[in-house]
């Protein structure tokens, strides 16, 4: 009886599925998915990126689209529910077809998507915005079987650059205080390791949870081991409750700071007078590169506003990344795409940038069978055998009204760095 | 399309062990647990734990076979369903609601800041599926997952089904009918809620550990506070008080909640694409609340039950 229901049920969804009918990969439109929180509590992020995503492929269908034919971007939203998101992209890759997943924003999501339904299926996925690690040591382990990218940089030599600021500004004795997610935790440790291997000492690792009326446990516990400075990895709400809390009970002026505290929110909420030497970093587009002008001048263009905003950068080059591949690759599966990831991103290739002659230029050079090098709204991209890349840093201080840029370490420079640090 | 579907009903099926556990609890017993999800996590943890490969920064790493794992990842959540039990027991209703609220988030924050137990917000990584390498493509191990499904939850249906006829259900549903009376019938009231507490979070927990080894992957942003809003859904909607109406609940919420995605991106103009994620949630209330007032019992309600001996001379 139950069973029966069961198989009855199973047979009406059936049917009402055949009727929407199934697209092969090599029909016009080409689809690509996309899995972006565009609600929930990431919604407004998520929903910027997602509008940015479709951008890219505007562009793309405006250069001539992918081997003729229009693309066409299927978003689905994750809610920011590692499940909803589980079920979109098994959706757009068994029901659409897609070869490419673009996605997700969390790591806490990314990564179901990528061990259930990317990997499984053998589909490409780019992510613009996680910065897990444990995508590297997944990687590392064979679990990714080469079909994970991102084109985001991890927190790996945020890190680095958090450490060498602190050795530079001549600090001996660290206290770290860090949110409690993946990204905290990962800078946070990072930090500690790359702090002592530069000859520093990390007096205490105070963990705090996200919006608290009040930190005073968490900075005594920082300010009972003496330190003579504190990096803090936060974001502007609690960062500034924090660092109030931090000078009212005794804690030195000489903070360290994470990217997310480059906002004049925490400016204001503290007063520049308790801030005067805080030091920071943050990523940066590389100077003087024509393809991060041009895409700045385009989304203006287009959106009629600066791309300022966490991974907007990121996910235009993530899907003009994948496109591209679609391009090159013989026939769009997602072992093919994924073999011609690197082909388009190669640093021996001839150099296209993200405009739409760009991209046109690119499509006639790997038409006549060249590597390209695509210089994009990111700068120029290389993925690292798991996936992962790297971009340059800014150092920042604070003056009265906002944030003022005071050194800048291009890719070259982070490289050595990060080189040094891990031996 | 057809492998998309398979998928679809290992998801469904996964929840509906959790909303069967649920119905034990609500519709039979009348014990409000707004904390299914932190039973499932109880779960899914010990699971991953169990069953998971040797691991540098998390214990565990025991390699068990994975019907021992997930026995395990059901005691454990057996047994912190006893600890709350005993401790919230006498409360009712929504005082009882609060009360495993309460504690199902603190089983996340537990989660969240015990590296070494869970992996903190990084999650356990690599847990593997059981019998993964005896299939050669996805599509032919999904199938065998699904029928391990199928079977496992007409398992659990009839038996829930036989426990609700047999002398122990009817005691439950007397007591939630009227504790009182129950109470002067001589039933000890306090050990039937704990009993049927116990076993419906044992059952939250097989679902939490069937869902990590299905995925691969746990993490506490598998935990927010909207899956048991999601399990409550599918149980009212569905129908409490009635194993079928679980089980079809499961499947139906599950699909609205899906499908409507679906359906905007297919269907949805390109300029509104970016706003779809509202438009869906929009469209998943009033599918339910629709659902609701044209169903107020569920879509299969209790089943009326009249003692034999009424009526006959």
């Amino acid at each position: 009886m139950f069973l029966k229901s069961l198989t009855t049920g199973a047979a009406a969804l059936l049917a009402g599925l055949a009727l929407t009918g199934t697209a092969s990969a090599q029909d016009c439109p080409i689809k690509i998915g996309s899995i972006y929180p565009t609600s929930g509590p990431m919604g407004l992020v998520g929903e910027r990126i997602a509008k940015t995503t479709q951008f890219a492929v505007e562009v793309m269908n405006e250069a001539g689209g992918v081997k003729g034919c229009e693309v066409e971007l299927m978003l689905r939203d994750t809610q920011g529910d590692p499940k909803v998101g589980v079920d979109a992209a098994k959706n757009l890759v068994d029901v659409e077809g897609v070869p490419v997943l673009l996605g997700a924003v969390s790591s806490g999501v990314s990564l179901p998507v990528l061990t259930s339904v990317a990997v499984p299926s053998n589909v490409v996925q780019i992510s613009c915005c996680s910065s897990s690690p444990s995508f590297t040591a997944l990687a590392q382990d064979g679990g990714t079987d080469g079909f994970w990218f991102r084109t985001y940089a991890t927190s790996r030599t945020q890190a680095a650059v958090g450490a060498k600021i602190t050795m530079d500004q001549g600090y001996k004795n660290t206290a770290v205080i860090y949110v409690n997610t993946d990204f905290g935790v990962n800078a946070a440790e990072q930090y500690k390791k790359d702090l002592e291997a530069l000859g520093g000492t990390v007096t205490a690792m105070v963990p705090y949870a996200e919006k608290q009326q009040s930190y005073r446990a968490e900075v005594s516990a920082a300010l009972d081991s003496n330190p003579d400075s504190l990096y803090l990895v936060a974001f502007p709400v609690d960062g500034a409750t924090l660092t109030r809390e931090w000078i009212s009970l005794g804690g030195t002026k000489n903070l360290v700071v994470n990217n997310s505290l480059r906002s004049t929110d925490y400016l204001e909420a503290v007063g520049f007078e308790h801030l005067d030497q805080v030091v920071g970093y943050d990523a940066s587009q590389p100077r003087g590169i024509q393809a991060v002008s041009d895409f700045d001048a385009m989304f203006q263009a287009k959106f009629d506003g600066p791309p300022d905003g966490p991974g907007l950068h990121s996910s235009f080059d993530a899907a003009i990344v994948s496109m591209l591949a679609m391009e090159a690759a013989d026939e769009l599966t997602g072992a093919a795409i994924r073999e011609k990831i690197r082909a388009v991103t190669d640093p021996a290739g001839k150099e296209v940038g993200p405009t739409v002659e760009g991209l046109q230029m690119a499509k006639e050079l790997l038409a006549a069978g060249e590597t390209i090098r695509y210089v994009g709204a990111t700068g120029p991209l290389q993925f690292d055998v798991n996936g992962d890349v790297n971009a340059p840093k800014l150092i920042w201080k604070f003056n009265e009204e906002a944030s003022e840029e005071v050194g800048y370490l291009s890719l070259e420079e982070i490289d050595a760095l990060v080189r040094e640090l891990d031996g | 399309m057809i492998s998309y579907l398979v998928f679809f009903l290992i998801f469904t099926l996964i929840f509906s062990v959790a909303v069967l556990g649920l119905n034990l609890q609500w519709g039979f017993a009348g014990l409000f647990n707004a904390g299914v999800v932190g039973f499932m996590a109880v779960g899914a943890y010990t699971t991953a734990i169990l069953i998971g490969p040797p691991n540098d920064s998390v214990i565990g790493g025991f390699s068990l076979p994975f019907p021992i794992a997930l026995a395990g990842g059901m005691v454990a959540s057996g047994i912190a369903a006893w600890i709350v039990a005993k401790a919230t027991i006498r409360l009712r209703h929504e005082y009882l609601a609060v009360a495993t609220f309460g504690i199902a988030l603190s089983i996340q924050i537990i989660a969240v800041n015990m590296p070494w137990l869970t992996g903190g917000t990084l999650g356990i990584i690599g847990v593997p599926k059981p019998l993964q390498g005896q299939f050669e493509s996805v599509f032919n191990y999904n199938v065998f997952f699904l029928i391990m499904m199928i079977v496992l939850v007409a398992a659990i249906y009839n038996a829930l089904q036989a426990i609700m006829q047999s002398p122990w259900g009817r005691a439950l549903k007397s007591i939630r009918e009227n504790e009182d009376a129950a109470a002067a019938l001589g039933k000890d009231i306090d050990k039937f809620r704990i009993e049927a507490f116990v076993l419906g979070c044992m059952l939250m927990g097989m679902a939490g550990g069937l869902f990590t080894v299905f995925i691969g992957y746990v993490s506490p942003t598998d935990f927010e506070p909207t899956v048991t809003f999601q399990v409550w859904t599918m149980l009212i909607l569905g129908g409490s008080a009635n194993n079928r109406g679980a089980v079809a609940g499961a499947i139906i919420v599950w699909a609205i909640w899906t499908f409507s995605g679906w359906a905007i991106a297919s269907f949805a103009p390109p300029t509104l694409q970016a706003q779809g994620g509202g438009i869906q949630v929009m469209l998943i209330g009033f599918l339910l609340v629709a659902t609701l007032l044209l169903r107020p019992r569920g879509l299969i309600g209790e089943e009326v039950r009249i003692s034999r001996h009424v009526g006959s001379d």
